[in-house]
């Protein structure tokens, strides 16, 4: 199978798999508690008025009616309208995607960074300081909870070296680069920066701390294996046995934790966001269940699914194309 | 005589573990001569892979070599090291011992190349077997760009991580270059692999386990080595590849004259392709000489014990005459300074709970044994009553006994 069928045919398993989470999403709703009727009428509204909001959010159809409508709505881009707000849900989810797509790479490049470099110290100076060092460092990541070391961040660096902001970003990425290139002004780009450290290095910690002890026994296990002896016999330079040979190998499976867990960053940024009063589909998804907002909820949830459903494409793909064994079937 | 190109004088090899000191190499001597094809037989564990890896400074932590001095002889390489460590240098011979660790890894691949018993595992699984062995190649081709340097040749600023990092993403400034390609091919071809330009590009799994020792040979000679080191070159093989691949060995011995440290616990191996014979046991030569010294004539009851086992095709007997007992610890605390196969030999006398040293022992003068019998006959008279050693004989052997075979990566 070419690498071209490979990917079509994910793509179809992919078009079934968000189909199932649109269907859950949208069973979710009915197996929740709580009317919307409740949080949109007036408080004081009777009977009539109730009916009429029922109506006009669509509920007093049967399900099945309104499950197609909602599905067929959604292949049109339709993700019908909030019910607090009266914007379509597409436009509002959207409009808060890049901050969290941003806070994702942005935590993902923290993590590369730093994990893949400790990770290569680690195994190569086994037994040494630098190891115990890293090593002790990815216990502590690991075992670090989001949310605190969120507070304990903006505790120290902002409120108590006063250094970087706290909360509330005003610029996004692409007015920042816009505002760069077409006006000649950094000062966007600094303040995105400056708004994002905080984010990315909370979020993007555990990430680092995993992939540090990935790094470390993956490539422990590959110099151990005797094509690196081989390597070495024939002449080639530590360097290059290394990082062409060992590093390579071992980036090969964590290549696909990376992908799975930039998936989950998108989804699972919620905490990271809300202890940042991010803009991004985390708040959003937190302040819609407060209210019962259920276009809002479904929405998101199905966007997180279809980033998981590419991401996994596009991962699976790189696997094959790393490693030779791996055909594409 | 100053033709052996490889000298090894009292060499010692220990691995320092949690549980003591192995001594997989102890005080180990043996002379190979230019064009020869030197065979190293024993038991597993017996220190034989142990030795060679020490030979190419390839003996991991927690291993290290302690003791002795490995002399190595090319007229063109003692010139280079001479000026910068002079007392490395001695009767036109260096001590490798004696040269820093980059200086001796310039070696590998040019002075001294290894193949592996296991072809599957000793190639990288990621990268096609043309690229592996046009690497080799071009390792080689940038050592020898500058040949009066005696600097870390392969530590230059050439292979830092800047420039790998660079490689990745321009094509030209990829490691394996056009040239080193072709010469590539040329060595596959060589070695006897149908279409190579095509099976070049193929990655090592494509390959059978024959062809992909044929590759392994192939990448071993990309830098023209003096010593070849076969490590137990055919055991992962089929008979009929072993036979083949065999034969090729010596075909390309005999073109370029190089010299072979053959490793095997295989006699039939020895006998079809060795000049010379080591027998070891226990991390030590037991027995060496010529082929016929040590096939014919054998002195050490070990080696008499090893040829003894070999199973009569014609079937006189329906049994096997294995050798009694299993190879002793090579725990430093658990040895014991006699000759360490006194516990299963059939002729143990009192002399034997001395170490032996190393008797000059009939046949050539190269014939050799660490073996009191060398010098006196046996005589019931002076023998050890039975069972004197199987009071030694605790479990703790079974446990320490896979720690010494794990010492010597079998």
């Amino acid at each position: 199978m070419s690498q071209y069928q490979f990917i079509l045919r994910r793509l179809l398993q992919g078009i079934l798999v968000i189909w199932g989470v649109v269907t859950l999403v949208f069973l979710l709703r009915y197996m929740t508690p709580g009317n919307p009727v409740d949080f949109v009428a007036p408080l004081d509204a009777g009977q009539e008025t109730r009916d009429q909001v029922a109506a006009d959010l669509g509920l007093d159809q049967p399900v099945y009616v309104q499950y197609f409508d909602y599905l067929f709505g959604l292949i049109q881009g339709d993700m019908g309208y909030s019910f607090i707000r009266s914007q379509p849900a597409s436009s509002i989810i959207f409009a808060r995607l890049p901050a969290t797509i941003e806070l994702a790479l942005a935590a993902t490049i923290v993590a590369i960074i730093f994990s893949i470099p400790l990770g290569v110290i680690s195994a190569t100076r086994r037994h040494e300081p630098a190891d115990y060092a890293a090593t002790s460092f990815s216990l502590v990541g690991i075992s670090t909870p989001n949310f605190w070391l969120g507070i304990m961040l903006i505790l120290l660096v902002s409120v108590g070296l006063g250094i970087l902001p706290t909360s509330r970003r005003p610029i996004g990425f692409v007015p920042a680069m816009e505002m760069f290139i077409f006006q000649l002004e950094i000062q966007g780009i600094r303040t995105w920066i400056a708004h994002m450290i905080l984010p990315a290095v909370t979020l993007g910690t555990y990430f680092t701390a995993m992939i540090v002890r990935l790094t470390r026994s993956g490539m422990l296990d590959e110099l151990g294996k005797s094509y690196v002896l081989a390597t070495r016999a024939k002449g080639v330079p530590e360097t290059l046995v290394r990082y062409k040979h060992v590093l390579r190998n071992t980036m090969i499976p964590i290549i696909t934790v990376l992908g799975l867990q930039l998936g989950t960053l998108i989804g699972g940024a919620v905490i990271t966001e809300f202890v940042f009063n991010w803009p991004g589909l985390g708040t959003l998804i937190i302040n819609a269940i407060d209210v019962r907002d259920w276009p809002i909820i479904q929405g998101s949830l199905i966007v997180i699914g279809v980033g998981f459903v590419i991401i996994n494409i596009a991962v699976d793909a790189l696997y094959a194309k790393l490693n030779p064994k791996v055909s594409y079937e | 005589m100053h033709d052996e190109i490889l000298t090894i004088d009292n060499l010692s090899t220990k691995f320092f573990t949690e549980n003591g000191t192995v001594r997989a190499v102890n005080d180990l001597s043996l002379r190979v001569g230019r064009g020869d094809v030197f065979g190293i037989v024993g038991e597993s564990g017996s220190g034989k892979s142990v030795t060679a890896r020490s030979v190419m400074d390839l003996v991991d932590s927690p291993g290290r070599i302690t003791d002795g001095s490995i002399w190595y002889r090319n007229e063109e390489f003692t010139d280079r090291v001479r000026e910068d460590h002079p007392n490395a240098v001695e009767d036109g011979a260096v001590d490798l011992l004696e040269l820093p660790e980059s200086t001796r890894h310039g070696l590998r691949g040019s002075a001294f190349s290894m193949i592996f018993q296991d072809p599957a595992s000793s190639f990288n699984a990621s990268l096609t077997v043309g690229e592996q062995i046009a690497e080799a190649v071009e390792v080689q081709r940038r050592a020898h760009a500058n040949p009066r340097s005696t600097r870390a040749r392969t530590s230059g600023s050439n292979y830092s991580l800047k420039n790998y990092a660079l490689s990745t993403v321009f094509p030209s400034k990829r490691f394996v270059t056009r040239a080193s390609r072709d010469r590539a091919i040329e060595l596959l071809e060589m070695v006897g692999i149908p279409d190579p330009v095509q099976r070049a590009d193929e990655y090592p799994h494509e390959y059978s386990g024959g062809m992909l020792q044929r590759a392994m040979i192939a990448q071993a000679l990309a830098g023209e080595p003096d010593v070849l080191i076969a490590d137990e070159p055919t055991t992962a093989l089929d008979v009929t590849i072993q036979a083949q691949v065999l034969d090729l060995l010596a075909e390309l011995q005999e073109e370029t004259g190089m010299t072979i440290l053959l490793i095997t616990h295989n006699l039939g191996v020895v006998a079809r392709m060795c000049d010379r014979v080591g027998v070891m046991y226990a991390g030590e030569i037991v027995e060496r000489g010529t082929l016929e010294d040590v096939f014919d004539d054998p002195v050490h009851p070990y080696t008499q014990g090893l040829l003894g086992s070999i199973p009569d095709l014609e079937g006189r007997e329906g049994r096997l005459h294995p050798i009694a007992g299993n190879v002793p610890s090579l725990f430093e605390h658990e040895m014991e300074h006699r000759c360490h196969f006194a516990d299963r030999c059939p002729k143990a006398m009192e002399e034997c709970l001395e170490h032996p040293p190393e008797f000059d022992a009939r046949g050539s003068p190269h014939h050799a044994a660490r073996c009191y019998l060398a010098e006196t006959t046996y005589s019931e008279a002076k023998a050890l009553p039975e069972g004197y050693f199987s009071e030694a004989d605790d479990p703790a052997m079974e446990q320490t006994e896979t720690a010494a075979t794990d010492g010597g990566g079998e």
